[in-house]
């Protein structure tokens, strides 16, 4: 059988939607992942919330990766090589649910989401 | 008289079944027939009287992060905290460990050829903290030994590599000389993608399947590649390889005491219990 290493497997073909989280992504988003991962710590968020620009300095994010956390723009975040379980830190420290995130990452409102899911009369 | 393996349970695990519990929805109309679904799961793992629960889960980046990410992470540990996944620890107290059993495990293990991270801290987060309590009540009445799963970072393990793990950890059960009452547990999926254009993708032809596969044919199961898991099921489902570590753990032919699916928003939510056909 001839050996098949994941990498060729995922590169066989980019599934629609999709940012298959391998070893290209968590080498861009490091930084990025490394704030959010701090965020586990009570003291780290109340310091990113208190002082956001200080606080991504510290942790040597970019202009463009400073700017999509500053908008809470998640689709961008993920391109940047944000990890969603991170992301979510991140989101959650700044008030905003997952499916508040979903929405975003699908470009519709969180009300238009909703509205496909099948729990929504139960909500 | 050794320790054993009584049976074994499927569970997905997610942060709103923890957000549900804690808030007290257990009756709302879009959570009652989640929580339902537990109740046969709980009566069943009550009347088995465990001793001791293996639960393979994968850490969501709050012990481990990818300065130095492992496939494999084993807790040795006498006791288990519970994380901070970013938003506050739960109210529950840390799980208790069985620190002579998760040795043994490991060099079992290890002898088996495969080669866990070996923990001796491992704070555990919703992986397995958000369906216990679905499953027991508090105090904790058995050890819990927390085998954590890289299927986070691709590369990935593969299904047949988890299939595998699951005869390990028979192996590892079987060789332990204490009359230990054992029950594994595999967590996560089904289906669900949490991140871009697809996020909310949820697929219950699939996970329908993937539970008759599970049970009757679960070799199949181990032959399918991750990309078909992310294709048919969302790119975060492929945490449903875990389920085969503990279909793996179980005899060839299982008795299947209770199967439950959910998906009302964004997870396909499973639950299987299967008893070892004696």
């Amino acid at each position: 059988m001839p050996h098949k290493s994941a990498m060729t497997e995922l590169d066989a073909g980019e599934l629609p939607g999709t940012a298959v989280f391998d070893g290209r992504r968590s080498r861009r988003g490091y930084r990025l992942n490394k704030l959010a991962m701090s965020l586990t710590e009570p003291a780290n968020r109340a310091r990113f919330l208190g002082e956001p620009e200080a606080y991504m300095d510290a942790f040597g994010l970019g202009e463009a990766e400073k700017d999509a956390v500053r908008r809470r723009d998640w689709a961008a975040l993920i391109a940047a090589g944000g990890n969603i379980y991170l992301l979510l830190k991140i989101a959650a420290t700044v008030g905003q649910t997952l499916l508040q995130m979903g929405a975003q990452m699908r470009g519709e409102s969180l009300d238009a989401f909703m509205a496909t899911r099948p729990g929504r009369s139960a909500r | 008289m050794t320790a054993r393996i009584l049976g074994g349970i499927g569970t997905s695990h997610a942060p709103s079944i923890a957000h549900a519990y804690d808030k007290g929805l257990q009756a709302e109309p879009l959570w009652a027939p989640l929580f339902a679904g537990y109740a046969p799961a709980k009566a069943w793992l009550a009347a088995q009287r465990p001793d001791l629960l293996i639960v393979l889960y994968n850490d969501h980046m709050n012990r481990f992060f990818f300065d130095a990410y492992p496939t494999f992470a084993l807790g040795v540990g006498e006791r288990h905290a519970l994380a901070d996944e970013g938003w506050g620890r739960r109210d529950f107290p840390d799980l208790p460990g069985d620190a002579d059993f998760a040795w043994h495990l490991a060099e079992s293990l290890i002898a088996d050829e495969f080669d866990p991270t070996i923990c001796q801290e491992l704070a555990v987060d919703h992986g397995i903290l958000s369906v216990l309590p679905l499953l027991c009540d508090p105090p904790w009445p058995a050890a819990v030994v927390p085998l954590a799963v890289n299927v986070i970072q691709h590369p990935l393990p593969t299904a047949r590599r988890l299939w595998k793990l699951g005869h390990a950890l028979r192996r590892a059960v079987h060789s332990y000389a204490k009359n230990l009452r054992v029950v594994v547990l595999g967590t996560g999926g089904l289906s669900h993608q949490l991140h871009g254009e697809r996020f909310g993708f949820v697929n219950p032809e699939w996970d329908n399947r993937f539970l008759d596969l599970l049970e009757h044919e679960p070799e199949v199961l181990a032959s399918y590649s991750h990309r078909q898991y992310m294709e048919w099921g969302g790119a975060e489902s492929v945490e449903m390889i875990m389920w085969l570590g503990m279909r793996g753990a179980l005899g060839p032919k299982v008795r299947r005491v209770h199967r439950h699916y959910y998906a009302p928003l964004i997870t396909g939510y499973g639950l299987a219990v299967y008893e070892n056909e004696q």
